[in-house]
């Protein structure tokens, strides 16, 4: 290497180089990802429909606004893929798997749309669930959150100083510990929370897969922190420190009122209450990961959520079978260990 | 105020009292239900269950809806501890004793009676309970449902038990769904008859042997559809024969049967239609629409339809059905609903291994191979390449890594052996008779043709349930009940038997076949119950051999049973074209098998001359899915899958815990809060756990940590006792073409008929949605993909990282 330091990944430019390759990591993410492929006609929402007609005013309120805020979501974040992530951090390796991030989250809007078809049949519902980022101030509220972030590295072209690098990292913690990794974890919880009284099954199902793929695109943002952290540790300051835990603070707290909205008076089993403690255990392990203390101490009080993370065992009749790799290699032998 | 709500419980109330309107604290009486019912459950913390029920409470929240509230806390906490899955299921049991009372079932006989009254029982069964009223009430076993499991009891509840047609509520409880069962199989209508019925039902009550689910379903009902596999011939190759099929298995699949098919006569893509000098598509448009029509039939809206396709190997058509369930591509030529299977020649298999050449055929010009198999089929297929019939020619290997390559990436296709399955079969003594393709599960071997679709009955007998009291690893022999075990049997095969008659058969095709053939299909689930009972390694030479002994006694009472109930009853109508009337036993054809009752099956041999059999078949070994968790015991011959595991179906999310380890870990003194955040960690795996002895350890790895050839050798040692086949799963987590490659060629070389799914593992886990509590300030790996030893391997060797290669140091 020629220049007097060693390249880093937040310097500004286009790098190609691809051999002898910085950042195996990310290469091997990208591969493990693309063992991940399904697709949104895999999912099954027949029995979803039959469900819905069962639900109560409460539940039904409930299922349209997550159906309003999903419609939206996936795409705020796959814009900041394109508009911040992708411009930034400076690695073919990395860029290969922000490349397969965006497709993810194209079929993650694609899965919701056909969720949003299939559930709201009359047209006008469904305009109005994509003019919700307006109209519905609890989900108004997080897309501004959102945005806030977004706006903060709108005018950076290139992270020339260690100003606009802060604020990309704040940008990139954003997206990956409060969107992908607070909001939607506070979706899920709803969708799980419906599965585990046996309802809208179709909705799990595809929820799994987004699932699955959300925790990766959070564990990569987290590894470029941590790649990062190494390369430039004075970045991580503890200005960096407060402002990253009053954002979380914030995201729970936007988080919450939608919370408010969506449950009401409480169902059974769904309330604000243990929402926020929720919340709040879901923030401090964002807050651990991030290598800051925690902020709430809060445990998680919703045993659904807690079975998310175990090993599945689908009952084929019932349902297709989640787990199976795409890629596979080898050739033909009759003597390999088995 | 309160004195009312703390009256004490009767044991086996229902918990009326504490539905009481006049109690005023809900939560108060929810924690002395808690505490009544977990005392003699020293784990269990009746006050942690209560908070944590409470906390879902909301305004207007009464005392039913916090006991709901109740069960599904404690049945979050069963990873914690066992007993927390006794606890949920006796509050369950209230929940649904109060629900059918409120609908009028306060009795049996009751039950019975709402049931015909809303048409749902059928006239027969309510005449049978109206009549016996008084002694089929005081059959039911108050004790029955405390011998479910949250997992079982659950199952039932949602799918099993019958539901008031407009209210949806449930109408019988537990133990009235078990004896309705019963008593929808008695025959004749006096004394004897409910002593039967009391047997069958006291098998069930204790969870000993369980039907297959459509006769649970159906039994007693106005359409008792109780089989569980139809098998159905090819259509023949022309436009009538394929949409008369399409109705057929959408009649058989509304009534709850899973359906196994050939689509082998089919012409392939290009060959001509001389009707209209067109040029055929070939099987996947055809496939496409049995796809629609099975996705659109649900089985008595419990679950969807399913059913599996089989092609044989020399189809010209397999490169497309190979990619049926590719999930990218055309969607116009995908079938996301169809399972697939090949039905697998030796001569594809022998080049294989020789490394030839591998031709393909349209069935248009070779329509004599799907009816042959063995030495016939072999001189046919030469006979056709010579004839320069084929439509293509390609390496064998190159077609049979495609197949394993869908095999990794679809979990599907199936590996299912046409000549084993035909060989040693009772019914393909007479040329032309052939075993067409095995079932949804591949454990039913039974022949088709256009004129009759196999039929077959299936129950199975909870192993562990029989396992004798004073068992020891050391003396096999004795390690079972086994007089107990034939009487189950016995009864099992009575029963079985009485389906066939009984059975409301959507399809003349179906009734034909079944009448004269009369196969039944008795298997085993709990395995691996046994072998934890006994803690004997599932790899071992001791459980090789207990679990063929355990093959060798079913096969034998089975067969003695139905011998004595061909005397009683008469032959199956076919009998005469059977092996069986020639003298020739299954066994026969596993000249290597050393059976341990030598006498008795000396005798056997001697009775059948005499008697003839009742039924052609009698064996079969399910996949039990289903029936194994409402008897909370492993599925079927199969290891566990894990120490920990989630279980999703239609009724919910369930967490298991192996209460085997747990009562080790337990004496051991190391069940504690780092071995079960370490095992949830290690998802279900204690291989990492060095705290723990290494023979447990052993004992306690799970299906992907066994070296599969042990499986697969089991398996084969049991076929000799095995008249039709075994649903045999094999599990590998990081597949690769070659290892799979060894498997199936090793699996078709001992002489397996057929196999199963190939279980593999998803590339990458969810992330933790949150631990109990953030557990420490420092950084933590949150979402790092838990690896098998295998694919850390092979990441560790990855090129890309050549630093931390340490496999090829």
């Amino acid at each position: 290497m020629s220049d007097d330091r060693e390249k880093m990944l937040l310097d500004p430019g286009f790098e190609l180089t691809l051999r002898p390759m910085r950042y195996p990591s990310f290469y091997d993410r990208y591969r493990d990802a693309i063992k991940n492929t399904w697709t949104v006609e895999e999912v099954d929402l027949h029995s979803d429909v039959a469900d819905l007609a069962k639900l109560s005013e409460g539940e039904r309120h409930m299922i349209g606004r997550l159906v309003a805020f999903f419609a939206t979501g996936d795409s705020i974040v796959a814009n900041n893929v394109v508009l911040s992530l992708y411009k930034h951090i400076n690695s073919p390796e990395a860029r290969l798997y922000l490349s397969r991030q965006l497709f993810e989250e194209a079929v993650h809007v694609q899965f919701y749309l056909t969720l949003l078809d299939t559930y709201l049949p009359d047209p006008e519902d469904r305009n109005a669930a994509f003019a919700a980022v307006e109209n519905i101030p609890s989900i108004h509220q997080k897309a501004q959150f959102c945005f806030k972030y977004m706006n903060a590295v709108d005018h950076i072209d290139s992270l020339q100083s260690k100003e606009d690098r802060r604020a990309f990292l704040l940008n990139l913690i954003c997206f990956a510990a409060c969107v992908e990794g607070l909001f939607f974890y506070g979706a899920f919880a709803y969708v799980y929370w419906f599965r585990s009284r046996g309802l809208l099954h179709g909705l799990a199902t595809g929820t799994n897969w987004v699932f699955r793929d959300e925790s990766m695109h959070m564990d990569f943002a987290f590894s470029v922190v941590d790649t990062v952290r190494e390369e430039e540790p004075d970045l991580f300051d503890d200005e960096m420190a407060k402002q990253v835990t009053e954002m979380l603070e914030e995201a729970v707290e936007a988080e919450l009122q939608f919370a408010q909205d969506l449950c009401g008076e409480g169902l059974p089993g769904m309330n604000t209450a243990s929402m926020r403690e929720y919340l709040q255990a879901v923030a401090d392990q964002r807050l651990a990961r991030l290598g800051l203390p925690i902020r709430y101490g809060s445990a998680n009080p919703f045993g659904f959520m807690e079975l998310q993370n175990v090993q599945e065992l689908t009952n084929f009749f019932e349902r297709r079978v989640s787990a199976y790799q795409v890629a596979v290699e080898g050739s033909v032998s009759f003597d390999d260990e088995f | 105020m309160t004195t009312a709500a703390s009256a004490t419980l009767p044991a086996q109330g229902s918990g009326t009292a504490f539905t009481d309107p006049t109690v005023t604290d809900p939560g108060g009486a929810l924690l002395r239900l808690l505490t009544d019912r977990s005392a003699d459950l020293p784990e269990v913390d009746p006050g942690h269950v209560a908070a944590a029920a409470l906390r879902g409470r909301h305004a207007g929240s009464d005392f039913a809806e916090l006991r709901g509230l109740a069960v599904d806390a404690a049945a979050s906490m069963i990873a914690e501890d066992p007993q927390y899955s006794k606890l949920a299921a006796r509050l369950l049991a209230l929940e649904i004793v109060d629900e059918a009372n409120s609908q009028g079932s306060t009795s049996f006989s009751a039950s019975i009676a709402v049931g015909h009254t809303e048409g749902l029982i059928g006239d027969t069964t309510a005449e049978f309970v109206a009549k016996h009223a008084a002694a089929l009430d005081a059959l039911i076993d108050t004790a029955g449902d405390d011998r479910f499991e949250y997992f079982g009891l659950r199952t039932v509840q949602s799918r099993y038990l019958l539901r008031h047609p407009i209210t949806r509520k449930v109408i019988e409880t537990p133990q009235h769904f078990l004896l309705r069962v019963a008593c929808g199989l008695a025959v004749g209508d006096n004394e004897q008859s409910v002593r039967e019925v009391a047997e069958l039902y006291g098998l069930m009550s204790r969870l000993e042997y369980l039907t297959s689910s459509p006769t649970l379903f159906n039994s007693g009902t106005r359409h008792p559809q109780m089989s569980s596999c139809y098998l159905l011939d090819s259509p023949l190759d022309n436009l009538d024969s394929i949409y008369n099929r399409y109705a057929q298995i959408a009649r058989l699949s509304k009534h709850a049967g899973g359906i196994g098919l050939s689509y082998s006569r089919i012409r392939s893509r290009g060959s001509l239609i001389r009707g209209t000098n067109g040029k055929s598509n070939g099987i996947v448009p055809f496939l496409r629409t049995l796809d629609s029509s099975v996705a659109a039939v649900n089985q008595g809206g419990r679950r969807k339809g399913a059913a599996c396709v089989y092609l044989e190997t020399w189809h010209a058509d397999i490169e497309e059905f190979l990619e049926l369930r590719d999930n990218t591509g055309e969607e116009a030529r995908r079938t996301h609903n169809l399972n697939l299977a090949h039905w697998i020649p030796d001569e594809f298999m022998r080049r294989v291994n020789a490394n030839e050449d591998w031709s393909l055929f349209s069935p248009a010009d070779v329509p004599e191979l799907v009816d042959l198999w063995g030495a016939d089929f072999d001189e046919a297929y030469r006979k056709a390449e010579l004839a320069g019939k084929a439509v293509r020619t390609i390496p064998a290997q190159t077609l049979y890594a495609r197949m394993m390559r869908t095999l990794a990436q679809t979990g599907n296709g199936w590996m299912t052996f046409k000549d084993a399955s035909n060989r040693a079969a009772n019914q393909t003594a007479l040329p032309g008779r052939t075993v067409h393709s095995s079932n949804l599960c591949t454990e039913i071997l039974e022949v088709t043709d256009d004129s009759e679709t196999a039929v077959c009955n299936l129950g199975s007998v909870n192993l562990g349930a029989h396992v004798a009291l004073d068992a020891r690893a050391d003396d096999l022999i004795n390690a079972m009940d086994w007089e107990r075990l034939d009487a189950t049997v016995r009864t099992a095969v009575t029963f079985l038997d009485r389906v066939v008659d009984i059975n409301f058969y959507p399809t003349t095709e179906a009734g034909t076949s079944n009448s004269r053939w009369r196969p039944v299909g008795l298997g085993v689930m709990g395995l691996q119950d046994v072998f934890f009972k006994l803690r004997i390694d599932f790899d071992s030479a001791d459980a090789a051999r207990l679990s063929t002994l355990i093959a060798e006694r079913i096969m034998l009472t089975a067969y003695e049973r139905s011998a004595d109930l061909a005397e009683q009853l008469g032959r199956h109508e076919a009998y005469g074209e059977t092996r069986a009337a020639r003298g020739e036993l299954h066994i026969d054809h596993f000249p290597t098998a050393a059976p341990q009752w030598a006498d008795r099956w000396t005798a056997l041999r001697a009775r059948i001359a005499e008697t003839g059999l009742r039924n052609s078949l009698l064996l079969a070994i399910a996949p039990t899915a289903t029936i194994a968790s409402i008897a909370g015991v492993y599925e079927c011959i199969e290891p566990q899958v894990s120490n920990l595991f989630k279980r999703e179906t239609l009724s919910g999310e369930f967490l298991q815990v192996n209460p085997y380890l747990v009562r080790e870990l337990k004496e051991l003194g190391v069940w504690d809060q780092q071995t079960r955040d370490s095992l949830r960690d290690a998802n279900g795996s204690v291989q990492d756990l060095n705290w723990l002895p290494a023979e447990v350890r052993s004992l306690y790895r799970t299906a992907w940590e066994l070296p599969q050839r042990a499986l697969i050798d089991l398996a084969a040692a049991r076929m000799p006792y095995l008249d039709q086949s075994q649903s045999l799963n094999l599990f590998m987590a990081a597949p690769t073409i070659g290892k799979l490659s060894s498997m199936y060629a090793y699996a078709w070389k001992v002489g397996l008929k057929t196999t199963y799914y190939l279980r593999s593992r998803p590339a990458t886990r969810i992330a933790q949605a949150a631990p109990g509590a953030a557990r420490a300030a420092a950084p933590v790996p949150v979402n790092t993909p838990t690896l098998t030893p295998e694919q850390e391997a092979a990441l560790a060797c990855s090129l890309e990282n050549p630093e931390s290669c340490e496999a090829c140091q």
